[in-house]
């Protein structure tokens, strides 16, 4: 055993800064170890991973103090691009992280980066597939894949340089769970075939079971109250009825209806077509069948993509609906009002988005992956936005892949799979059908399992 | 024989169509664009496999600027003088003319055919590839267009994507254009944002696979020059020359 990173009393600011956004930070990762930093978002987190593959701080212009120690010697005595060729990473974006058409040609870059020869180079992309199980990707195009298949090609362009350490910047955070589990299992084996160093950043630690030796917690997580079950709000008059909807190309027949403050989830694979679904009730593509009302309130994964005015209270009041104070004030929107839309925060936009639906007098909201790269505290927000708002009567479509956060928070389960609604379930009814989970791709959640030990 | 043009390599292929176009820029009568044009749709008959249905269709706005040119010349003509060749609607069209006039149509054809003739034979990442290899481009600058090509599906889905949550929002279209296109910037500001951030993370994934901007020495793809290229050039510059040499026997 021998250290291949080690921190001594680092600190790191961005130029400009007056604070330091990381200062005495000490610590050391030993050779073949398997370590998770964990930490709230903004926290700096990732600029640590930059720090030890040296995008920072040459990037950024930041400026750093102590002493970074990487592979036995100093991080400043390489030069530029070296220490890369022995610590690989892999990033959270499955679409920002390529650049080349085809996985062969993927592969080829980075080998052409490591100035390996030509001649070597079929052998090594051949031999790397084979270990990431992609062999029959080879000439795939990449922007067809989905998530997890693209995640897998990252980790293969990471160890085809044969690296020492494996960076990985949560790289989950935009697989459905199953994929997040096979990504899993196959680094797993790969770790302990190839013994390389992986220091991940992650703060979902749920789906990762017990890959990670040791965890190192960064910066103290505030202290979130666990989400616990929500108490059903469900109202005895119908918010949202669905008939035969269906679209041309994808979507097949799907009846179902809502009540007034009930919170359903959506679930399915990627690829199931739940988006599709949201779109179609939401009528922005067109589809057969009726949406009784006919007028939904719908938040894209980014809310800015609803934005076109200058201010929060501007764009709450956009639709012409007379509650703007009084909803700026029930989501806590007041203080930011003359705020650009674009400059709040990510929950406050989300808050903005719900707001200028409800002001347009839609009362039922669907949202499209709220739940992705949420670190605890975001979640958190989320739920108590959704769990107040419910009580009011709004009623909720939400469509997740976080699988705890939907044992949380629905009353109802819709599921999906090839772009058919197999049913709409109580949600307690399908927490408890481990097969029709598997059906469709899910994982069991972790808080329905302990529900069920406690009464068995 | 029908893949010899998309087989070409790419960087001799842009560059002797280039010095067609320059070349043909220096004669002004109508035969000499006339040949080429002709002979660029004969090479392409012979040596490509290009869908014709797809190239009538982007043909059309260039027949149409053509025959724009055409018109326009004939119609404002400066010299009136001359044998009178043509009469149509009391409009007396003298040869100069319409030596002008078809020249100047002829030359658009011949610059569109050539044109298309590169961009339906050619793979843009192998011309890049290519410009990599045989003309010393950077890698910098090659590797951020074969990046900026992968981002376009995605910034026209994101473009889509935005589009219909504003159509949510109750923006309509407005039936004056220059309104919309105004209207517009609210779409791109999103997208904006949405870019730097992607460009940011694709230059972070890049970097941390190794890349350095600096040359490189070995390619997995080798964009190669050969006997084929060779022949095809010829085919090239004998057209040109049979087109430049027509302005002195016709």
């Amino acid at each position: 055993m021998h250290e291949v990173i080690m921190f001594d009393s680092v600190g790191f600011r961005y130029p400009d800064e007056t604070s330091w956004l990381v200062e005495d930070l000490s610590f050391s990762i030993q050779a073949g170890e398997r370590v998770v930093m964990t930490g709230p978002s903004g926290c700096g987190k990732s600029t640590i991973l930059f720090l030890i593959n040296r995008l920072y701080p040459e990037n950024c212009d930041g400026e750093l103090k102590g002493r970074v120690k990487l592979l036995g010697k100093d991080g400043n005595e390489y030069a530029p691009g070296e220490v890369n060729h022995r610590i690989a990473t892999v990033f959270q974006d499955p679409d920002a992280q390529f650049c080349m058409r085809t996985v062969e040609e993927e592969l080829a870059f980075t080998l052409e980066n490591l100035r390996t020869p030509r001649s070597e180079m079929d052998r090594k992309i051949d031999e790397v597939l084979r270990m990431t199980e992609l062999t029959n990707y080879r000439h795939a195009v990449i922007q067809q894949l989905s998530g997890g298949e693209k995640q897998r090609i990252a980790l293969a362009c990471a160890l085809i340089m044969e690296p020492d350490i494996l960076l990985l910047d949560e790289p989950l955070s935009h697989l459905d769970p199953l994929a997040a589990h096979s990504f899993v299992t196959l680094l797993n084996r790969l770790q302990q075939e190839q013994g390389f160093t992986v220091v991940a950043i992650e703060h979902h630690l749920d789906l990762w079971d017990n890959f990670f030796q040791r965890e190192l917690v960064l910066f103290e997580q505030p202290h979130v109250k666990e989400i616990r079950k929500r108490q059903a709000a469900k109202q005895n008059e119908c918010a949202l009825r669905v008939k035969k909807l269906s679209t041309a190309s994808f979507l097949q027949d799907a009846s179902f209806a809502l009540q007034k403050g009930e919170v359903a989830v959506l679930a399915g694979q990627n690829g199931s077509g739940k988006s599709t679904m949201l779109k179609a009730l939401a009528g922005l593509i067109s589809a057969k069948g009726t949406v009784t009302p006919n007028t939904l309130g719908y938040v894209p994964q980014s809310p800015e993509f609803l934005f076109v005015t200058k201010t929060v209270e501007e764009e709450i009041a956009y639709g012409g609906g007379g509650r703007t104070h009084e909803l700026m004030e029930a989501l806590q929107l007041t203080k930011v009002a003359d705020s650009h839309p674009f400059a709040v925060s990510h929950g406050q936009k989300r808050r903005v988005a719900i707001a200028a639906m409800l002001n347009d007098g839609r009362e039922v909201i669907l949202m499209d992956e709220p739940t992705a790269g949420q670190d605890a505290v975001s979640l958190h927000e989320l739920f108590r936005l959704i769990d107040e708002r419910a009580s009011e009567g709004t009623a909720f479509l939400i469509v997740t892949h976080d699988m705890e956060f939907a044992y949380a928070i629905a009353d109802r389960v819709l599921l999906m799979k090839e772009g058919k609604l197999t049913g709409a379930f109580e949600a307690d009814e399908v927490w408890r059908n481990p097969k029709l989970l598997a059906a469709h791709r899910l994982m069991m959640p972790k808080g329905a399992l302990e529900h069920e030990a406690s009464f068995a | 024989m029908k893949q010899a043009l998309h087989d070409m390599n790419p960087s001799i292929k842009f560059l002797v169509t280039t010095i067609c176009m320059l070349t043909l820029a220096f004669f002004f009568n109508p035969w000499t664009p006339l040949i080429c044009w002709v002979g660029v749709i004969l090479l392409q008959l012979c040596f490509s496999s290009i869908n014709w249905k797809k190239w009538f269709l982007f043909m059309i706005p260039f027949v149409i600027m053509s025959f724009g040119y055409f018109w326009t010349t004939i119609v404002f003509a400066e010299e009136r003088t001359g044998a009178i060749v043509w009469s149509v609607f009391h409009y007396d069209i003298t040869k100069a003319q319409l030596d002008h006039a078809l020249s100047l149509s002829f030359r658009v054809l011949a610059f569109a055919g050539l044109s298309l003739l590169f961009a339906f034979t050619t793979d843009p990442t192998k011309f890049i590839l290519s410009l990599m290899q045989q003309l010393k481009l950077s890698p910098k600058i090659a590797y951020s267009i074969l990046v900026g090509y992968q981002f376009l599906p995605v910034m026209k889905e994101e473009f889509v994507h935005i589009q219909q949550a504003h159509r949510l929002r109750g923006a309509v279209r407005d039936r004056n254009v220059l309104v919309r296109l105004w209207n517009l910037r609210r779409i791109l500001l999103p997208m904006l944002a949405g870019a730097v951030r992607k460009a940011e993370r694709s230059a972070f994934a890049m970097e941390a696979r190794g890349f350095t901007g600096e040359k490189r020495t070995e390619f997995y793809q080798v964009i190669s020059v050969g006997k084929n290229d060779m022949i095809l050039s010829s085919l090239f510059f004998l057209i040109i020359v049979a087109g430049c040499s027509s302005a002195n026997w016709i």
